[in-house]
């Protein structure tokens, strides 16, 4: 039931005020998919400038998802929306918040990222971090993707993924571990790789949040604390009645 | 400004960033394993009409006005001692439908009716059943405020009165006790033997409510009781209805969704004679079934 | 403004609708205004006029009278007599219409005397204006009284100060003949008459117990017992009243003698002042309509026909009513709408358009003829063939009237019945009242104040109307009211007076045309008053049911 083969509303206003979030969360989206590629890019290849551009774009973030929260409480106020728009407003909402959670962990990135450039140390667990940088960040794309599609397939897809990120972060952290043992004077700039790490993690189920609030937002159907084959389940059940 | 705006808010998000592993979802995120969580469990108290004690069953249900078609085939229950609010949009028959339950309809010549409608297992359309006993077990508030031109007292007194009820002590209680069901008692009760005509429109719907109550019927029908008045009146209603739940089924006929699903606890959607969505107002309004529903609901209907 | 600018501002639509009510308000005014002034002048005392007439060359004559009208008529009508009276080349002349009384003597009330003719006017302070009961007034003056046939010989003013006495006794002793002629002997008339017809009613039963006969018989001489006495009393009343007489002087000088008993009234209108006269006109005015009429109608008061016409207007919305309201409730609320329904509703709506005197027709065909003779051979055959319901009286008269006004009450009970919103009554039916029920506790009293407004339509109309009662009941002079100290105190079978009717015939069928003119007036203007009053109070009632109910109207 997307939004895109939904007749009009009769105010159409209502509809614009729909439109004007949905592009808004996107906009805000592809934002915060720089702001992490560039923190990737400022730890990865230790360029500090590239670094500081996200600190420095972050309350751009900030203030779009407060003008965002505002139009949802306005349709809310206003409007009183029910069903399919209710739905939309309500996701855009958490949404939002994730996505503005994803920027806070793109901000730490950064700020490791200017940290780390100043200490010496092993380098070498960046490709693991990098590796696990692109898989979240292709996460979060493909997260996007299906809110804008309003495809609950591919958001089931996407969130799917989420387990490998973890997996991946259980891999770095036994790499850390190691580098740590055996150089105990690397502790400290390896403990900022894996809040770095973590950090990506936390990306990751941000990324599956969003991709919840969508399936949530298409089908109706609360898929939050659940397992992946129950969403499935779920998705499916709505297919076959 | 601007910028100060988004001082502060940074600040916020960084307290709440360093907070963020006791957040909800990271805990979600972290283990796959928690999957029974709190939105199941209150998913099985949820409003089921498979769980409900019918009150009335309407069964293969037809009306015709001449050759029109009215109703078609209506098949459904009205759960006991809840709120069933009926949405649609003009002329779709959900006020014709209201008016069967107390056989309203008898009263133009043109209407033809098919099928039954069962009061309990009583069928109220057959040929012995005494309309007036009937009405008097199902009662019936309007869409406008339709006092008698009469004081305050005898208009809620007036059911009884056709009972026959003389007894002057029994009568002051009833009114007493309706007027306080309705809520109006405290608003009306130094001036019960003025013309109800001077009373204002929401006291008028509210002492209309208490008329019908104080016959103590089983079922309320409301027919857009709150259309024609103001916004607190309106809301005054729904309080009272939400208070009659306790002891009446309540049947309500609604142009105003949100109305419907403050106070309904089932909503039927209904079309051109057609019930098309039937359904607890819970789902009904977040997550309709048919993309009609939805339409009407969201605003797209037309 | 150019005229088009103006037609098109629609200033011009304002003014004809106010034009149109200005002319209306015009004729009502109007209307009452010539009414009130030709009645109600007609009581006031005026002055006696004293003049000589020049009836020929060498003669006068001296008159005595009120003035009454005044007029101009071409000379060219009148012989050559009074050319010599008139200026050359003047063409027409003033004439003057006086009141000198003394039918007896004069032949005629009223005299037009031309103004040349007519020496100065004086006023002499001792014309005395005396109002007999029979044979019109008397101008002229008291010069003597008798008593017994024998001369007081009184002079100077003693003459006028000893009649004014004597005319008081009289009228004391003339009240009491009128007492016990109308109402004692009145009584036992009609006691006799009731126990004669029972005694048919034995007869006719065929009973043979003698007994019966016996205590009618026996009651009769006592009735007769009581008549006689009666009798008596009045002989010796009417013999004082007859002793004595006043010697008075008409203008001419002869001497005529008036009777005590014909004496209503003895004033002098010019001595009289301001105050006076205001005593004496509203005593007039009271007289007219308390009184009862004399003198063929043209004298005296009409208090017969006020309450006849009342009483039969009450009759009549009695009956009309529950008939009307009982007809348009079945039609509106119980009968299926359809051909049959609105075939009877147009044939009500032109019934309303009957001419009256059709009415008049079938009352007399249906109602006197074979009704009343139907309810005469049931229940008055002692009376037959005296016919007791079989003749006209009030009540048919009322009936007529009833069948007359009853498609204004149905049309408009049906009206008010329709105004009661729908929503009234499914709220009562909603609350378990059957339809009946609703019916009588809700919907009746909502629609009264239409009910009242085709009753008020109903009254005027039936207050008004003449022509059906003069075949159904109206009579010139109803020897009694249709309701007395007699059982069964309301007699409906009795004819009555009424006030249109009343118009008429004074107007009409008076041999005295000039003295009854004034009273037609009169009595017109007491018509429409009793009109307006029963409207105001029908009026007044429906307010107060349409205040009543005015919001749940609005609904």
């Amino acid at each position: 039931m997307s939004s895109n083969k939904m007749t009009p509303h009769i105010s159409r206003a209502f509809d614009q005020d729909l439109e004007n979030i949905r592009t808004r969360v996107m906009e805000m989206g592809g934002l915060i998919e720089q702001q992490l590629e560039n923190a990737l890019k400022g730890l990865v290849d230790n360029e500090v400038e590239t670094a500081e551009s996200v600190l420095k774009a972050e309350y751009r973030v900030n203030s779009m998802e407060v003008s965002i929260d505002e139009d949802c409480t306005q349709i809310l106020a206003k409007r009183q929306p029910a069903a399919g728009d209710l739905r939309l407003v309500m996701a855009v909402g958490k949404t939002i918040t994730d996505l503005e959670r994803v920027g806070d962990e793109a901000q730490k990135i950064a700020k490791m990222a200017i940290e780390l450039s100043q200490k010496s140390g092993p380098k070498s667990y960046y490709i693991g971090i990098n590796s696990m940088g692109n898989h979240v960040r292709k996460m979060l794309r493909g997260s996007l993707d299906a809110f804008a599609r309003m495809d609950s397939k591919a958001a089931l897809e996407v969130a799917s993924q989420e387990p490998e990120s973890d997996d991946q972060y259980a891999a770095l952290l036994r790499q850390m571990i190691t580098y740590m043992i055996e150089d105990p004077r690397s502790i400290t700039s390896v403990l900022d790789a894996i809040w770095c790490a973590r950090s990506l993690e936390r990306v990751g189920d941000h990324a599956r949040n969003i991709c919840e609030y969508t399936i949530y937002l298409v089908e109706g159907k609360d898929v939050r604390h659940i397992s992946l084959d129950q969403i499935a389940r779920e998705i499916g059940s709505e297919d076959n009645p | 400004m601007q910028l100060n705006r988004t001082e502060k808010i940074i600040d916020m998000n960084n307290e709440t960033g360093q907070f963020s592993p006791g957040d909800p979802e990271s805990q979600a995120g972290g283990s796959h394993k928690f999957n029974v969580g709190a939105g199941l469990a209150d998913r099985k108290h949820r409003l089921h009409l498979k769980n409900e004690t019918p009150c009335l069953k309407v069964s293969d249900f037809n009306l015709f006005y001449g050759a029109d078609q009215a109703l078609k085939n209506i098949n459904m229950i009205i759960p006991q001692e809840r709120v069933t609010a009926f949405i649609g949009p003009s002329g779709c028959g959900k006020s014709t439908l209201l008016r069967c339950f107390n056989r309203m309809n008898d009263l133009i010549d043109i209407v033809k009716t098919e099928g039954s409608i069962y009061l309990h297992e009583q069928d109220i359309y057959n040929k012995k059943v005494n309309v007036a006993e009937l009405r008097r077990r199902i009662g019936m508030v309007f869409q406008k405020p339709n006092p008698f031109p009469k004081s305050v007292y005898e208009n809620v007194a007036y059911g009884l009165r056709i009972q026959g009820v003389r007894d002057r002590h029994k009568l002051d209680d009833a009114v007493e006790n309706s007027l306080r069901s309705a809520a109006l008692w405290d608003e009306v009760k130094d001036r019960l033997n003025t013309n109800a005509l001077g009373l204002s429109g929401g006291q008028q719907q509210r002492l209309v409510i208490a008329r019908a109550i104080a016959i103590e019927p089983e079922i309320l029908l409301l027919d857009e009781p709150a259309s024609a008045l103001d916004p607190i009146s309106t809301l005054k209603i729904e309080e009272l209805i939400h208070e009659l739940k306790n002891n009446y089924t309540i049947v309500i006929v609604t142009h105003n969704m949100q109305q419907a699903a403050r106070v309904s606890d089932y909503t039927a959607y209904m079309y051109i004679g057609e019930i098309i969505e039937y359904t607890d107002t819970n789902t009904l309004f977040t997550n309709p079934g048919k993309k009609m529903t939805e339409d009407y609901i969201t605003g797209r209907y037309g | 403004m150019s005229l088009r600018a103006w037609y098109k501002s629609g200033d011009p639509f304002i003014w004809l609708n106010a034009g149109a009510v200005a002319v209306s308000i015009l004729l009502v005014v109007g209307l009452l205004y010539i009414i009130a002034v030709n009645g109600l002048g007609h009581f006031w005392p005026n002055a006696v006029v004293g003049l000589d007439y020049q009836y020929d060359e060498d003669n006068s004559m001296r008159i005595l009278g009120e003035m009454v009208d005044h007029e101009t008529v071409p000379l060219t009508r009148f012989e050559e007599r009074i050319a010599a009276f008139v200026p050359e080349g003047q063409e027409i002349v003033g004439r003057t219409l006086f009141k000198v009384g003394n039918r007896r003597e004069f032949n005629a009330d009223f005299r037009w005397i031309l103004d040349p003719l007519q020496s100065a006017h004086v006023y002499p302070e001792e014309a005395t204006v005396i109002e007999r009961r029979e044979w019109g007034n008397f101008y002229g003056y008291v010069r003597d009284i008798k008593v017994g046939g024998e001369p007081l010989n009184l002079t100077g003013d003693r003459p006028w100060t000893e009649l004014r006495e004597r005319v008081d006794e009289a009228q004391r002793l003339f009240n009491e003949v009128r007492h016990i002629e109308k109402n004692l002997i009145g009584d036992i008339n009609y006691r006799i008459e009731q126990l004669r017809l029972e005694e048919k009613r034995l007869r006719l039963r065929g009973v043979e117990d003698e007994q019966a006969y016996h205590d009618i018989e026996r009651q009769v001489a006592e009735q007769q017992a009581a008549y006689d006495d009666l009798l008596g009393k009045l002989g010796e009343l009417k013999k004082d009243l007859a002793s004595v007489s006043m010697v008075g002087e008409l203008s001419d000088g002869r001497q005529v003698e008036i009777s005590m008993a014909d004496i209503v009234r003895a004033y002098r209108p010019n001595a009289m002042g301001f105050f006076d006269k205001v005593g004496f006109y509203f005593e007039k005015l009271w007289e007219f309509v308390s009184d009862e009429p004399r003198e063929a109608n043209t004298e005296g008061g009409i208090f017969p026909a006020i309450f006849g016409t009342v009483m039969m207007v009450m009759i009549m919305a009695v009956m009309v009513t529950p008939f009307g309201v009982i007809a348009a409730v079945y039609m509106r609320e119980y009968a299926r709408q359809g051909l049959v329904t609105r075939a009877i509703r147009i044939a009500v709506n032109n019934l309303a358009g009957v001419p009256s005197i059709v009415y008049g027709i079938f009352g007399l065909g249906f109602f006197v003829y074979f009704l009343g003779g139907t309810i005469d051979e049931l229940f008055y055959t002692a009376a037959l063939p005296q016919p007791t319901f079989g003749t006209p009286g009030i009540f048919w008269a009322s009936l007529t009237l009833a069948i007359l006004t009853l498609p204004v009450v149905i049309v408009s009970t049906e009206e008010g019945l329709t105004r009661v919103p729908r929503s009234i009554r499914e709220g009562s039916l909603a609350l378990g009242a059957t339809k009946a029920e609703t019916l009588w506790r809700t919907v009746l009293p909502m629609s009264a104040s239409a009910m009242m407004t085709g009753l008020i339509l109903a009254v005027a109309r039936a207050a008004g109307e003449v022509a059906p009662l003069m075949l159904v009941g109206v009579v010139k002079l109803a020897p009694s009211l249709p309701l007395d100290g007699n059982f069964p105190y309301l007699h409906l079978e009795r004819k009555f007076m009424h006030l249109g009717f009343h118009i008429y015939d004074v107007g009409f069928q008076s041999p005295n045309v000039e003295a009854a003119r004034p009273l037609v007036y009169a009595t017109s203007l007491l018509l429409v008053l009793i009109i307006i009053v029963l409207n105001l109070t029908a009026i007044r009632i429906r307010n107060r049911l349409r205040e009543k109910f005015r919001a749940a109207e609005q609904n």
